[in-house]
């Protein structure tokens, strides 16, 4: 028996194929996958959501109220005020249930639709806009959301793509991070196309309850320049955000106030108690 | 190619040998059968696309082994050994090594 | 954004370092089995050879612990949701034997033959979530001397 030295040529363990090439394959596989199913599983959440009754919606999230109580200013005369004003703006819209504002404490000028009818009001709002007219629009676009429903859509959404992501990629994996990304994009752009038909609805509503829409934009232009600033360091930030742009969001309002000649008049000052400091 | 796991082919006789050739894969299965197995790990029974997994990485194994063997010019591979680990999760990972000979 | 910027400089950074290190790994293994070329290796009890005359033998051990660059890990998890040959650990798992496989014959550079041959696989690392990112070889026989 003899010993024949030698060295296999070539490697047989590995496979001798570009490591990019396959990257680029999965990726793009991947996020086919992810897209399509976020289209199917949206659709099912829209048809889902017209089963949802506003009864059905007040009693799941009757328990549930926005952040601590602590910071919520419970009775306060202005959060009074602004439930007036969303009543009377209710005439201008189909919304057959009552909703109740709630007036937070907070430095961040915002507003949003939280389920079971309640419209969280940030209280750094009020400082931001100028006249009535411009907190009416931002109220409005709130009702807007109630009357597309569209609180329960982006929750309905993120939750199922939530569940669906870490079913399939394993919460907290790399794989997640790698996606994120795609997710994150077509849950922006679809938020962002919700946010602009509730801005469109929101001029005909204030332009029915004044007979003019002076003032809408007035929110916009206080927070553009803020935004503008932040935003600043990306050129592509803008797609993953849940909200278009405030320039962009001024310039939509105005052309489409033009095309429907919808007049801009002279606003009315905020009243009073509304306009009064916040500090006290 | 034969293929023994003693130290020699019954009935032949080694005439040469070549040192150690070995062959191993890392395989997957998609993410479906992965979720379809740990439902199972919820009652019990064979996970029949594991099992199946394990199979085919073995014969991928064992071919190329034997692929290496023909490449240094054996005609059997003795003392065969097997060795599994998980590299990452959800992938088996099987390892096959013997001593490459030439039998008459 | 800021996370994406940082996940794509890690995927670069993955794919341009740890191929030129493995391109250096792999040619310094290749140059190593050339020069031990002359010290066959067997997986069985019995020395093979003409000469099986021993006089001296010993246990040898060698080990290695290698991991994977960044890219290559991504890369595996996005095959392990497809399913399919994972091709991106093929090379960690192959480097790191013989690698092992090298260290112990440099053990003992004397020796006539390795044999009985035994190599052990274990992932030692375990990093966040289920993804592995290392892979330790163990690799062990006996060293035996031959009657000149």
């Amino acid at each position: 028996m003899k010993f024949k030295p030698g060295l296999p040529e070539g490697n047989v363990n590995v496979s001798h194929n570009s490591p990019g090439k396959e990257f680029l394959l999965l990726f793009a596989g991947i996020t086919a996958i992810l897209l399509s199913a976020y289209l199917i599983l949206g659709l099912f959440i829209d048809v889902a959501v017209n089963y949802i009754s506003p009864e059905l919606e007040a009693k799941v999230f009757k328990t549930m109220s926005y952040g601590s109580g602590e910071h919520q200013i419970e009775n306060s005369d202005k959060q009074q005020a602004m439930q007036i004003l969303v009543n009377k703006l209710q005439q201008c819209t189909d919304l057959p249930y009552p909703l109740q504002v709630n007036l937070v404490e907070s430095e961040t000028p915002n507003a949003f639709a939280f389920p079971g009818g309640k419209i969280v009001v940030f209280s750094s709002l009020l400082d931001s806009v100028q006249s009535e007219n411009g907190l009416a629009f931002v109220l409005a676009h709130e009702l807007s959301h109630f009357q597309n429903r569209d609180h329960l859509r982006g929750m309905g959404r993120s939750i199922v793509f939530t569940a669906l992501m870490s079913a399939v990629t394993g919460a907290g994996s790399d794989l997640t991070r790698l996606v994120a990304p795609v997710a994150n994009f077509s849950q922006a752009q679809y938020s962002q196309h919700r946010e602009t038909m509730a801005d469109e609805q929101a001029l005909a509503i204030i332009n029915c309850y004044y007979g003019h829409v002076g003032g809408a934009t007035e929110f916009f232009e206080t927070i553009a320049p803020l935004a503008g600033n932040k935003n600043h360091t990306s050129a592509v930030s803008h797609y993953f955000s849940s909200h278009p742009e405030a320039e962009r969001r001024i310039a939509n309002l105005k052309k489409l106030a033009d095309e429907h000649n919808m007049p801009r008049n002279k606003t009315a000052p905020l009243n009073a108690t509304l306009s009064a400091n916040t500090a006290e | 190619m034969q293929l023994s796991n003693t130290e020699g082919i019954p009935g032949k006789e080694i005439t040469a040998f070549y040192g150690v050739v070995s062959g191993s894969t890392v395989r997957a299965k998609h993410a479906g059968r992965d979720l379809m197995a740990s439902l199972k790990n919820i009652f019990g029974g064979e996970l029949k696309g594991y099992t199946e997994l394990l199979s085919e990485s073995r014969d991928e194994a064992i071919r190329r082994m034997t692929e290496q063997a023909r490449q240094l010019g054996a005609n059997a591979v003795v003392n065969v050994r097997f060795s599994t680990s998980s590299v990452a999760a959800g992938a088996a990972e099987i390892y096959v090594y013997g001593t490459a000979v030439t039998v008459e | 954004m800021d996370q994406l910027i940082i996940f794509a400089l890690l995927l670069s950074l993955g794919y341009f370092f740890g191929r030129s290190a493995e391109k250096r790994h792999y040619a310094s293994i290749q140059q190593r089995e050339q020069d031990f070329i002359n010290m066959p290796t067997t997986a069985g009890k019995y020395v093979l050879g003409e000469n099986t005359t021993v006089t001296k033998s010993h246990l040898v051990t060698g080990s290695v612990v290698i991991s994977v660059d960044y890219f290559k890990r991504i890369l595996a998890s996005l095959r392990s949701f497809f399913g399919g040959n994972v091709r991106s650990y093929e090379t960690l798992v192959d480097r790191a034997r013989r690698e092992a496989v090298l260290r112990m014959k440099e053990s003992c550079p004397d020796a006539d033959q390795i044999i009985n041959i035994r190599l052990e696989t274990s992932s030692i690392y375990k990093g966040q979530g289920k993804q592995i990112g290392s892979v330790e070889v163990l690799a062990y026989g006996t060293a035996v001397y031959l009657a000149p």
